[in-house]
């Protein structure tokens, strides 16, 4: 066995351990995040329809970029390729892999497009350099518009070949900013900071944005008709519609897994207390009747339970209840201090705030209460965290740097990348499901 | 013209009873355009939402009623916040036609919905001790702004003391 075999098998054996799911196919060699150690060569693609604009090279960017945020792989510098897209094919036949294997690849991708109007065809492949095959290729058809979630979707698709698992990258974030001045509004971007898309202009205080399930539109509390209520605006039409206006805080509105009902905070004579309403914003039933702040619900990915920051017990501690409000019981025991639960879309783990040594620090702990993990160590806040729809990563706000700004980190914090930079406080990130 | 008085009307429902319950749909403009002119009008001068949208929050203070404040994680009213809601109690009492906003704030440590729930505890623990004393409770309400609204931005205990407080609002005298 070679010593690069035997390095490839210590880190597939490292990696089987981490993932802990025996459905991951296993179709390449995967490390753990973090490790960004697989090299890849991101070939811009080919332009079929005569010398066409930059769609190649983004396409290339983009995915680059992705695998780069993924924590897997480490991307060859574009400098470095032998074979230029415009000269060269991208099928197997066509391909000549020892002018990839000599700049040290071990995955390429290559690929071609087409440009009509305002059309755009295209074809992305993957290949396993050292065994001179392909391992997936995808085409897509849509407007030029929507060549970053190609991008992105392939770049899942990568992710899928290697890990087993789809990747994360097809998926939006939204949260709160005072980028555009000293308001806070809400705002959509996917993973890599582009498209980014300011959703409200209120100039009042907008607070705890977060997904329906179908990743069309957003709920989030607004001060605009001067109580804190709560709104579902549509992100493609803007249409907005006012579903809970009860006196005080109407907060942290939760689509149930399956879209049916919300779980919500509101207030009673100055006590926030959870409940769940209907499409309509009607009360369907009072989770919580309780002297203490209850707050912050947070869907099991079944939609049967529900995860909830409550200081029943003294300070707020995450609880657990059955989402019809039986059967709470607590999660967190250390520290004093301990909010904003996000269930994982995978079910095992609850992410979540917690007070350390005066500063905030992103943890997760079993739903039973056991293991729990520190993900952050660093100066400043880490608070908020929201998981990807894969259940591999965990976006947060960090003061880390002076500003609040958004960073992604793998589930073990073994990757901390910022994602957001510029002027303005970014803060309460929510990340949809994968977009359909 | 017409519209106008319809607005003036829902105004005067707003402020009288300031947000009864209930869950009528809006169309986004509808809510936008009542949103705006009920959030300008309805509000007393002293507003911490107010100066906040004018750019004038925590620019100095103004008004008969004095801040409370709170320690951390708290909405326990220590002697000091007892004695200013007694000089506050005395004075609302003193001008029997005044209505009075509680308002609930934090600091900006811990997160937000978090702070909103604790924000609406201090103004509720603020109102109660009025009510104690007398004060009816109808002619006072209570408003939580959570962390959002500080009166200062530096990240020092001093800073977080002042933003830790409930303010009274003279809603209408």
């Amino acid at each position: 066995m070679t010593r690069e075999r035997a390095v490839m098998a210590a880190i597939l054996g490292m990696t089987l351990t981490w993932t802990n799911a025996g459905t991951a196919q296993v179709r390449g060699t995967i490390f753990g995040p973090g490790t960004r150690s697989y090299p890849v060569a991101v070939s811009p693609l080919k332009s079929l329809s005569g010398p066409a604009a930059d769609v190649g090279s983004r396409f290339a960017d983009i995915v680059a970029a992705d695998l780069t945020l993924s924590g897997y792989f480490k991307i060859l510098d574009r400098a470095a390729y032998i074979e230029k897209p415009e000269a060269s094919g991208y099928t197997v036949d066509a391909i000549n892999f020892d002018n990839w294997s000599v700049i040290g690849a071990l995955a390429l991708v290559k690929g071609s497009y087409t440009v009509e109007g305002d059309n755009l065809t295209l074809e992305a492949r993957l290949f396993d350099v050292y065994q001179r095959k392909q391992l997936t290729g995808r085409r897509y058809h849509g407007s030029i518009g929507e060549l970053r979630r190609m991008a992105n979707k392939f770049a899942d698709e990568i992710m899928a070949q290697f890990t087993g698992e789809r990747g994360p990258f097809d998926s939006r974030i939204t949260f709160v900013s005072t980028r555009d001045g000293r308001f806070k509004e809400i705002y959509v971007m996917s993973l890599d900071g582009g498209d980014l898309q300011q959703i409200t202009k209120t100039q009042t205080i907008n607070v705890s944005p977060s997904w329906s399930p179908d990743g069309r539109s957003l709920l989030f509390t607004s001060y605009k008709r001067r109580n804190p209520d709560l709104y579902s605006i549509d992100l493609l039409g803007g249409h907005e519609v006012l579903l809970s206006q009860r006196p005080g805080l109407n907060l942290g509105g939760r689509w149930s897994p399956d879209g049916t009902k919300i779980a919500l905070t509101v207030e009673d004579e100055g006590n926030a207390d959870v409940v769940v309403v209907d499409r309509g914003g009607k009360v369907i039933r009072r989770l919580t009747d309780n002297w203490a702040i209850d707050v912050s619900p947070s869907w099991s990915p079944d939609g049967r339970q529900i995860a909830f920051c409550s200081n029943r017990g003294g300070g707020p501690q995450i609880y657990v209840m059955d989402a019809d409000g039986g059967d709470a019981r607590r999660v967190t025991f250390q520290g004093t201090y301990n909010t904003s639960p996000a269930w994982s879309p995978k079910g095992d783990r609850i992410a979540y705030t917690s007070r350390l040594d005066g500063g905030f620090n992103v943890f997760t702990v079993k739903v039973d209460g056991s293991d729990a993990r520190q993900l952050t160590q660093s100066a400043g806040n880490n608070e908020d965290p929201s998981w990807s729809p894969d259940g591999r990563y965990i976006v947060f706000s960090s003061s880390r740097s002076g500003r609040s700004k958004l960073y992604v980190t793998d589930a073990n914090g073994a990757s901390q990348v910022q994602l957001t930079h510029g002027g303005g406080d970014d803060s309460s990130p929510t990340w949809s499901r994968w977009l359909e | 013209m017409g519209k106008r008085l319809i607005g003036a009307v829902v105004l005067g429902l707003l402020v009288a009873a300031v947000g009864v319950g209930c869950s009528t749909h809006k169309k986004s403009a509808g809510a936008n355009a009542a949103g705006a002119g009920l959030g300008e009008e309805g509000l007393g001068a002293g507003s911490s939402l107010e100066k906040y949208k004018q750019g004038t929050l925590g620019a100095g203070e103004e008004g008969p009623l004095k801040d409370i404040h709170f320690a951390f994680d708290s909405y326990e009213l220590d002697e000091a916040a007892r004695g200013a809601l007694r000089d506050n109690g005395k004075w609302i009492k003193d001008h029997a036609q005044a209505k009075v906003e509680v308002e609930g704030h934090c600091d900006e440590r811990g997160t937000v919905e978090y702070n909103l729930a604790l924000g609406a505890k201090r103004a509720r623990a603020a109102k109660d001790y009025l009510v104690a004393l007398g004060v009816s409770a109808d002619r006072l309400t209570t408003i939580s702004y959570g962390e959002e609204l500080p009166l200062c931005h530096e990240h020092n205990e001093e800073c977080w003391q002042r933003n830790r407080r409930a303010h009274f609002v003279v809603v209408s005298e």
